[in-house]
């Protein structure tokens, strides 16, 4: 990718207002370029990658934490964050008997089975031999294709050059706070190659991975489809898993090559604090791909965790006809707060995309929807569609919609709409006539609403994310 | 089946059912007739437990049993079906995933087993049959884009899906065809047996040439001022709501 | 800080004792710490989020003269062309920022419509109890005026009473002196139930750069209905930035209406509060500009109480090398169940050297609410082209009619038909077709 795209993407007047307030103590000592070499030496890793890393911590420690979000929180402690030892070991426990029980209830009701909910709460057993024979038949089967899929750590080692050519050409280093940070110090993720002309035969997931249930609050992806290639990722455990970390600042890169499709979905299900708002997740993802010519990247995210939610996954289609779709149902409910949406940078020729968004706020929290739809000087034919609806559900929440759209191009055709709405009483007591309860109606009548983007997930997922939902609202009817 | 007695209930300070009075056996059908805005749909969602209204006076006995404290999907679980004047538009739930919902929350609710997927397949099968309806309907959104005619077909399907022992018609024949309306009202006489009842209201002959009513009720401002039998609706199709006004003014 | 803002910071020394109301210790307080703000804020930059679009840099280095006189040359024939010819109206003139009373035609009869000026005297309660309440502190502009302004209209309409034709008010200035920097300002109350249509403009009569910073703080009572046009068709080289700020009481109903043709960079922040229940806000304009324009609409709706409706329609047509901004804010509180509000912004690029950046934004933090805003980036409707050619309209008049159509979409609010009729032409002249034609 051309420096002159980057720039273009990345240049200063495109920050949602990146501004004020310089914090000089924000420099943690609990980060410095000992720890990074300390990361990198661990993971014995090439110098360039060390080199690349201090590079990236450079411009993190010149840069202010982003304010220009719609969520508000207490900015985490960096000098509180152990880097080195990112991948935590969890307290291993004898038997489920340990893990507490609130969780293992909503295991039950997501319907986990018995080994995998041994698996999610972190008990010792074989589950870790299961894994590795699991990954192992499947590694086989795709390494007869070429596809390469494996740990981002064993992708340095293995496939350095790969990485090299591809890491943060998408993201660059200098492009948010927390992509600089995660550049600094990211201590594992996926690395995903499809050679040109395969279709990958099987949605990879990071449940096959080895390692996955203990990748550090700074996971790093790399997802390459060659020319012609077809790769469907799923990410994220479909289970709330009581993680301790604070903060989760990913980084995730697609490269669509001419005629490729990257379709990558997300369930989101980080823990959300309690009733009270206290504790959870914070959430501060960069996700972008980029797309060369036919090629297309499919984002479909259902967010119900987290405390604190930042993202914006994104295509920048620069090659002509390529193609960006972006389908997310955020829920927010108690006290969390999400700010979620899209970029869609429009830079070749007849090049289109999608934005369906669908927001849910219950209890006290906040959704907003950001956006940013821009047709670029010479991206002829250009076309968007956006539709972002909010529902509301209580009087104390809030929903909120800012989509940004920049047009250069007369050809360009957009169209956005939004709509705010809640779930009417004639429904509800429609659904209780027919003998379904109020909890339940809300349920029903929620997936219903959210069906556009609940069908782009792969089937078991959709199924998992639909009772998802469900859980993540329980209690929100007064 | 079904005793009414003295039912008043009101909206705000509108008083809309001032001591309606009915008894409903099992095995018979009872049409209600009246003019617009004298209760009639008021009377039904309150047998329904529609929230929005406030009972004020009166009881409501199902098999012995008081309604009042049971909450609609309660009274759904015991039998009770209300096909609505104007049923409700759920985007993204298809027919069919809401009618199995419907089905296996009531079977919850009466501590019964979920209906086995096959079980449930040959139902929608067997009952989209007897109503003349293409199967494409059931992976359509619940009411959404339906014309009137396909919402009031919607409504007599999951009757029969459900099996209910009390059936409230409101107005199920208007907006729908001759033919549809022959269809509809065929299957609401399939559907009966001496066990259950039928509570049809209208205002037209039409549909009482289909299905027989045993007794007609007049509702008129929030109270039934006459009753009879078939022949009550004749009177009505061939005088008109006046005379009943003035006797009642 | 820019030499601007050092500038007007100098000469407010000089200039706050000349001010009208200079006696009135309240306004006295209200202009100095207005002062106070804008020193600490100074002029935006495209740093803050609400001007990310919108550079201010190019018309704020010019050497402007702040502190203006009137200009007796003008004639009414200068300014006859800026009127309803067609129309009986009472007319406020306002040269240089100060009132031209030869050129006027005011009334204090039944209601009151004159100026600022004189209601800054006249008035004292009014004024204590009306000014600034409408625009809120803090916005730079808004302080920098309420600092600065001498003059402007004053129009207040007692409790059912209805004004017996349109109020024309018309700005201008004259720079022979070279560039002229203005502020004026509008005070504007209907009383209860009272009714009054306004138009208004801002005209340069001059080839140097200008700059007007305006306030107008509308205030709507209960019932009452105000109808407020902007015409804004200014030179090539004026800059406006308008800041209206209408609020509004139970049942009123407010319509502000901007038509935007000319000037070279038009900054309009139109806020609606509404302010009582059932109270309808109707905003709705047509943006045609070209080669080396900018126009920047700004728009608030801030329901704070149940049960109110409003609706937004800007339709905007863009040719040459111009630029099209849009930011339309639609806020819903807690308190206001049962709002209404609706928004649409639709814009055309006619070249490729045109730009559009829309914003529409819905903050919501009740639930039962119907809230919907929609815009589109794009072209003519292909399929209506094709139906009206192949009736034999050729393909130059079928874009033109259907461009007219679509700008005049905007036009079914207006009220006064002479104005109505004069918007249709200048839509008509600026896109070049012939309007027998088109209607
Ligand atoms: N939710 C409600 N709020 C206010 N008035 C109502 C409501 N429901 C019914 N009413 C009023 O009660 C009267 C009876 O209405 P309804 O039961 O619908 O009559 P019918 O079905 O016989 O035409 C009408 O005057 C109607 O306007
Ligand atoms: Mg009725």
């Amino acid at each position: 990718m051309s420096d002159e795209i980057l720039d273009e993407i990345t240049a200063s007047d495109y920050k949602y207002g990146f501004t004020t307030d310089i914090e000089s103590d924000t420099v943690p000592p609990g980060l410095n370029e000992d720890v990074i070499r300390l990361i990198s030496e661990k993971k014995n890793e090439p110098q360039w990658m060390l080199d690349w890393r201090l590079d990236a911590y450079k411009t993190w420690l010149a840069m202010v934490e982003p304010e220009w979000h719609n969520v508000t929180y207490t900015k985490p402690d960096f000098q509180a964050v152990s880097y080195y030892s990112a991948p935590k070991q969890k307290k291993e426990l004898d038997s489920l008997d340990e893990v507490d029980p609130e969780l293992l209830r909503t295991f039950e009701r997501l319907g986990i089975s018995l080994d995998e909910q041994k698996r999610l709460s972190g008990v010792a057993m074989d589950v870790v031999v299961d894994s590795v024979s699991v990954a192992t038949t499947f590694k086989k089967t795709l390494a007869e294709k070429g596809i390469i899929f494996c740990s981002m750590s064993e992708a340095i080692q293995e496939h350095s050059e790969l990485v090299r050519k591809h890491l943060g050409t998408v993201i660059p280093k200098r492009d948010n706070f927390y992509a600089a940070l995660n550049s600094a110090v990211f201590t594992d993720g996926s690395f995903c190659y499809i050679p040109k002309g395969v279709r990958c035969p099987m949605e990879l997931s990071t449940y096959f991975r080895i390692n996955e249930a203990n990748t550090g609050q700074f996971e790093r992806t790399l997802v390459i489809a060659d020319e012609g290639s077809y790769v469907s990722y799923l990410e994220g455990c479909t289970a709330p898993s009581r993680d301790e970390n604070q903060l989760h600042a990913a980084v995730v890169e697609l490269v669509a090559m001419d005629n490729a499709e990257i379709k990558y979905s997300t369930v989101q299900n980080w823990y959300p604090g309690d009733a009270e708002g206290k504790g959870g997740v914070f959430n501060f993802v960069t996700k972008r791909g980029i797309c060369e010519r036919n090629a297309k990247i499919s984002w479909t995210q259902v967010e119900t965790g987290s405390a604190v939610t930042w993202k914006y996954p994104s295509c920048i289609l620069k090659g002509d006809n390529s193609i960006g779709e972006f389908y997310s149902v955020a829920v927010t409910n108690n006290y969390q707060q999400a700010d979620t949406g899209t970029k869609m940078i429009h830079l070749g020729k007849n090049t289109k995309s999608t934005i369906i968004s669908k927001g849910i706020s219950a209890g006290k929290s906040h959704n907003s929807y950001r956006g940013l739809v821009r047709v670029g000087a010479r991206a002829e034919n250009a076309r968007n569609f956006s539709q972002c609806d909010s529902l509301l559900m209580g009087d104390q929440c809030g929903a909120h919609t800012f989509p940004y759209i920049e047009a250069q191009h007369p050809t360009a055709q957009i169209e956005h709409e939004a709509t705010t709405s809640k779930i009417g009483e004639d429904q509800i007591f429609y659904c209780n006539q027919r003998g379904i309860g109020t909890e339940e109606a809300i349920a029903l009548i929620v997936n219903g609403y959210c069906k556009d983007v609940l069908n782009q997930l792969p089937m078991e997922f959709a199924v998992e994310a639909q009772k998802l939902l469900e859980v993540s609202l329980e209690g929100s009817v007064g | 089946m079904i005793k009414i007695n003295n039912l008043q209930a009101r909206v705000e300070d509108k008083e809309i059912l001032k001591g309606i009075n009915l008894e409903v056996n099992p095995g018979e059908i009872h049409a209600i007739m009246g003019p617009n805005g004298s209760g009639k749909s008021t009377l039904s969602s309150v047998i329904a437990g529609r929230e929005d209204y406030e009972v004020t006076g009166g009881s409501i006995d199902f098999e012995g049993e008081d309604l009042m404290d049971l909450d609609p999907e309660e009274r759904a679980h015991k039998g009770i079906f209300l096909s609505f004047q104007y049923p409700v538009e759920i985007p993204g739930v298809t027919v069919s995933n809401f009618i199995k919902t419907a089905i296996n929350e009531s079977r919850k609710g009466r501590g019964e087993e979920p209906m086995k997927a096959r079980e449930m397949l040959a139902k929608m099968r067997e009952k989209t049959a007897l109503l003349e309806m293409d199967k494409s309907y059931l992976s359509r959104s619940l009411n959404e884009g339906f014309s009137g005619g396909e919402k009031k077909r919607n409504e007599i399907f999951q009757m029969a899906m459900l099996e209910p022992k009390l059936a409230i018609l409101d107005e199920t024949d208007s907006g729908l065809d001759i033919d549809a309306l022959r269809i509809v009202a065929g299957g609401v006489n399939k559907l009966r047996t001496a066990d259950n009842a039928v509570v049809v209201i209208t205002h037209y002959q039409r549909l009482l040439d289909y299905i027989k009513p045993d007794f007609v009720h007049v509702l008129f401002n929030g109270k039934i001022v006459k009753s009879g039998g078939p022949e009550l609706a004749h009177e009505l199709e061939e005088k008109g709501y006046d005379w009943i006004k003035a006797e009642n003014a | 800080m820019t030499d601007l803002a050092q500038d007007l910071l100098s000469s407010f020394v000089v200039a706050e004792p000349q001010l009208n109301g200079s006696r009135n210790l309240g306004v006295v307080h209200l202009r100095k710490e207005a002062l106070d703000r804008f020193e600490a804020q100074g002029f935006p930059t495209t740093r803050d989020e609400e001007w990310k679009y919108t550079n201010l840099k190019p018309v704020l280095k010019h050497d402007y003269r702040i502190l203006l006189k009137g200009d007796d040359a003008v004639s009414f024939a200068d300014i006859k062309s800026y009127l309803l010819s067609d129309l009986d109206t009472y007319k406020l003139v306002f040269i240089n920022g100060k009132y031209s009373s030869w050129l006027s035609d005011s009334t204090h009869q039944e209601f009151d419509v004159c100026t600022f000026a004189a209601a800054l005297n006249k008035y004292p309660d009014i004024i204590a109890e009306y000014l600034g309440k409408g625009a809120p502190k803090g916005e730079t502009f808004v302080d920098l005026n309420t600092a600065f302004a001498d003059d402007g209209a004053f129009i207040r309409v007692k409790a059912n009473q209805t004004v017996d034709k349109p109020i024309e008010i018309l700005y201008l200035t004259t720079n022979e002196n070279g560039p002229a920097f203005s502020q004026v300002r509008n005070l504007i109350i209907a009383e209860q139930n009272a009714e009054v249509q306004l138009l208004e403009r801002h005209q340069n009569i001059g080839d140097q750069p200008s700059f007007t910073n305006f306030v107008s703080e509308v205030f709507a009572a209960r019932d009452a209905r105000v109808s407020y046009y902007k015409v804004q068709n200014d030179s090539d080289e004026a800059t406006l930035v308008d800041n209206t700020h209408v609020v509004q009481k139970e049942q009123s109903n407010v319509h502000v209406g901007t038509y935007t043709f000319g000037g070279k960079l038009v900054r309009n922040n139109l806020h609606f509060y509404s302010a009582g229940e059932r109270a309808e806000s109707h905003m709705d304009g047509i943006t045609i500009i070209g080669d080396g324009q900018t126009v920047d609409h700004h728009t608030l709706v801030d329901h704070q109480e149940p049960n109110c409706y409003s609706r937004e329609l800007y339709k905007g047509i863009y040719l040459g090398k111009s630029h099209g901004i849009f930011n339309g804010k639609v806020m819903v509180r807690q308190k206001a169940q049962k709002t209404n509000a609706f928004q649409q912004n639709d814009n055309i690029l006619l070249s490729d050297k045109a730009k559009v950046d829309t914003k529409p934004q819905l903050e919501i933090f009740a639930d039962d609410v119907r809230c919907s805003h929609g815009c589109t980036i794009g072209q003519l409707d292909r399929n209506a082209l094709f139906y009206l050619r192949s009736r034999g309209i050729p393909k130059r008049e079928a874009e033109g009619l259907m461009t007219y159509a679509f700008a005049a979409d905007a036009l079914e609010y207006v009220k006064i038909p002479q104005l109505e009729k004069r918007l249709n032409r200048v839509i008509a002249e600026k896109l070049g077709i012939n309007l027998e034609f088109a209607l």
